[in-house]
């Protein structure tokens, strides 16, 4: 009797096996994965990496601390808890013991600190080194534990070892690399790249060594570029690609009407606005609210950008970081009101003459959108010169700090994972990103204590008011939050892509 | 000597070149730094890029390691990658030269066949119909073409592929594309120089001879009407190289083209100014073949230009 339990134990145990048989093999790699792009990342270094293509990749070929998830939430990668000490300026992470890396070094606390040390030296050329800055330093502390000792309080530190610079590299391989590192970077992720052949295409295979959670479920991920609209989707309707991204809105009706594959329309947290330089009329209140109010958004992003485009309901676009997002009233359209408010602010018909500068193809029918600002603006009375540049010249413009601007205004998209990085670079007095001269007391006052504090009810109030203020002073012409429009095929399942434009793969799966 | 001569007068002429890229490149609208921090990037970022990739140096400093980098590659690298520049153009540069040598010589032999069927067939329907192609073709823009193509031939009819360069049937569609303008000029030129030189003594000469009248045409009257084409033929070269910018963007080809356009894009400074350096020496070379290979064809343009 006594052997009963053991007997029938052995036969759980056995049926459990057969069981587990056919389900270890559905997790083996299958299928390819072809994905026609739009640009070629140029690296997939995250030390130089700003493209989302970049981070898509650097996703399945590396690991991170944290990572964000598909609606830029933060998820745990490598790390299995963290805590601030008491005045805030420590911040230890614990991080999953026994992993490797793809080379076979061991991915310890060592690795962990040395890659975050390469990313906050600026000597490295790393583009995100002042990003960073307040992470101070990283200490390895033992095999599991790492220690940032932060240069400045900061309550967003999570959300910036979440982000795609902050990936760990295998530094000893960077190192010895060099530049082709950016090509074949060594990571500890579910893939390794297979080949890379610039401008042309990027393959990814299974990481025969990868010892984490998620292994791949593909044979393999190609990346083919494609620039040209019409020859990208032109891959997808002959079957060549299962995804292709970036579906202008003059091909959606083609590809819809394809029996193999669809238009998925998603939130993007590309916020498109039309950033005043606060000099001259534009620090009347007044004309910034007639510039708001003369603006047709809902004829725009229908007529315009054919539906992939939603009007702003306030700064801060979707996905951003959601739960300290606000969104207001949409602005209403009123051309009367908007002549009133010129003449109340002293401007008759022909009297305000104002220059705004714009890119060309660096967002979705950008240009065509100026000359509908432009027509819009004219038809209230104010002389509007638009001036339609290349990318380079768009970049140095807007990049103008206030004072030495020629220009009124000029097209701007953000679209940056956090409250306190895209906020604070803005609309603080005098720094970063903030190219409209905008300086508010208030504001000042919100954002420095937004970023010290770690209390996310606290975040959340602080937050609020911030975003409330600047829907209200409008330094922008608020526009649109960008759509993104993918063509996947329907043998393509479990495929997602986050707000900031980032494929992801992980749960992808070919059922052809 | 006479090689000899032409490369030592190239050797002032691609100084000069490279002066004017170093400066004018240098005058494009838009700090690398700024462009490859990002938009939301501050000053400070901006700074510490600008000093990592020594712009901050004078313009002087630079154009000597400019110059430096033409015979240390090593020190030449992208702004964008950190990659060599001389490895960014060797890997680039065969698909390039792939595309506009194939698309050449079949624009010479389709150009070279329909212009002497033009030439055999005045009047005809044969010659209506070519002369209207030809002129399509020369009037034709490429990029529209080029999308016309893998409308056709990738999309309906499925015989080729739309995009890429990874096996050798991607090569088709961008090669016939590019042949199309070549093809149309040698044959306009081809049917031309035929009928001029159709009834002169020495073709006659030689039909009395005995010799056919396809070895006629081919031999005798043809290679007459090859010296002015192989003259189009280096410009047309010259040209097929800097249209490789439309070529490789619309078929998704990764050559020199596609490597300036993104280049320009991020004002990556040492991509763009060693791409048009070499644009300008394969110009030079291009010239001196051409006036080789003329003298070869024609023994009169042999005799020294002053007596």
């Amino acid at each position: 009797m006594s052997m009963l339990p053991n007997q029938t134990l052995r036969r759980v145990t056995l049926v459990l096996m057969c069981l587990a048989t056919p389900l270890a093999v559905a997790a083996q790699p299958s299928g390819e994965l072809r994905v026609a792009v739009g640009i070629d990342p140029d690296t997939l270094d995250p030390l130089t990496n700003a493209l989302p293509i970049g981070n898509a990749i650097d996703l399945l070929v590396l690991n991170g601390l944290y990572r964000l998830g598909p609606t830029n939430n933060i998820v745990p990668d490598l790390a299995t808890e963290h805590f601030y000490s008491a005045d805030g300026m420590v911040l230890t992470v614990k991080l999953v013991t026994g992993r490797h890396f793809s080379n076979g070094d061991p991915l310890n606390a060592e690795a962990v600190a040395a890659s975050f040390n390469r990313l906050l030296d600026p000597a490295t050329g790393s583009i995100f080194a002042g990003l960073y800055a307040s992470l101070g330093k990283a200490v390895a502390v033992g095999e599991d534990t790492v220690e940032f000792h932060l240069s400045e309080p900061n309550g967003h530190a999570l959300m910036l070892l979440a982000n795609s610079a902050a990936m760990i590299v295998n530094v000893g391989a960077a190192q010895a690399m060099g530049a082709e590192y950016g090509r074949r970077p060594v990571g500890s992720g579910p893939y390794i790249v297979e080949d890379y052949i610039g401008g042309e295409r990027i393959s990814l295979v299974p990481n025969p060594s990868y010892d984490g959670p998620t292994p791949a479920t593909l044979t393999r991920i190609t990346f083919i570029v494609v620039p040209e609209d019409g020859s990208r989707m032109a891959l997808l309707e002959t079957g060549d690609v299962d995804i292709a991204e970036r579906v202008p809105p003059e091909a959606i009706p083609a590809i819809q009407a394809l029996d193999h594959a669809d238009v998925r329309f998603l939130p993007s947290m590309f916020s498109i606005n039309m950033e005043l330089v606060l000099r001259g009329a534009l620090t009347d209140a007044r004309v910034r609210q007639a510039l708001n109010i003369s603006v047709d958004r809902d004829g725009i992003a229908k007529g315009v950008l054919g539906d992939l485009g939603t009007p702003s309901v306030g700064m801060v676009g979707p996905g951003t970081q959601d739960d300290l997002r606000r969104t207001f009233e949409p602005l209403p359209y009123d051309p009367a009101r908007a002549r009133a408010l010129l003449a109340e602010a002293g401007y008759g018909p022909g009297q305000l003459s104002l220059t705004m500068t714009c890119p060309t193809g660096r967002y979705i029918k950008d240009v065509q959108v100026c000359q509908a600002l432009q027509g819009l603006w004219q038809s209230i009375g104010i002389n509007v010169q638009a001036n339609i540049v290349d990318r380079g010249t768009w970049s140095g413009v807007v990049n103008t700090l206030p004072d030495a601007r020629l220009d009124n205004m000029g097209m701007v998209g953000r679209a940056t994972a956090g409250m306190d990085y895209t906020l604070y670079r803005l609309f603080y007095t005098g720094v970063g990103a903030n190219r409209t001269g905008f300086s508010n007391a208030r504001v000042d006052d919100l954002l420095r204590l937004g970023r010290a504090t770690t209390d996310p009810g606290q975040q959340k109030e602080i937050y609020g008011e911030v975003q409330q203020i600047i829907w209200d002073e409008q330094p922008f012409v608020f526009l649109w939050y960008q759509k993104q429009a993918m063509g996947v095929g329907d043998a393509v399942k479990g495929f997602e892509v986050r707000p900031d434009e980032t494929m992801l793969f992980q749960n992808v799966t070919v059922e052809r | 000597m006479f090689v000899v001569r032409r490369l030592a007068a190239a050797v002032p002429a691609l100084l000069v070149v490279s002066v004017l890229v170093f400066w004018f490149v240098d005058m494009i609208p838009g700090d690398p730094a700024v462009i490859l921090a990002g938009p939301t990037a501050t000053d400070q970022e901006i700074a510490a890029i600008r000093d990592f990739l020594g712009l901050n140096e004078p313009l002087g400093t630079r154009y000597i390691l400019f110059l430096r980098g033409l015979f240390e590659p090593e020190l030449a690298t992208s702004f964008r990658t950190g990659r060599p520049v001389a490895l960014e153009i060797a890997e680039r540069l065969p698909t390039t030269l792939a595309i506009a040598v194939g698309g050449l010589l079949v624009g010479l032999v389709v150009g070279a066949l329909s212009g002497v069927a033009c030439a055999l067939r005045q009047g005809t329907l044969t010659d209506t119909a070519i002369t209207v192609l030809t002129l399509a073709g020369i009037s034709m823009p490429i990029y529209w073409l080029g999308l016309l193509c893998i409308w056709l031939f990738a999309v309906n009819l499925g015989w080729l592929p739309a995009a890429g360069a990874s096996t050798p049937a991607h090569f088709v569609l961008p090669i016939l594309v590019v042949a199309t303008r070549p093809a149309a000029t040698f044959s306009r030129l081809v049917t031309a120089n035929l009928l001029e030189v159709m009834g002169k003594d020495y073709l006659d000469t030689a039909r009395s001879k005995g010799v056919s009248e396809l070895r006629v045409i081919l031999v005798h009257a043809l290679r007459n009407s090859l010296i002015a084409a192989v003259s189009v033929a280096g410009v047309q070269f010259g040209a097929m190289l800097g249209g490789s910018v439309i070529t490789e963007t619309v078929f998704g080809v990764p050559g020199l083209g596609r490597l300036l356009v993104q280049a320009v894009g991020s004002s990556d400074y040492p991509i763009i100014q060693y791409c048009i350096l070499m644009f300008a020496v394969f110009f030079i070379v291009i010239n001196l073949a051409t006036d080789l290979l003329t003298q070869w064809l024609d023994p009169r343009t042999r005799q020294p230009a002053t007596r």
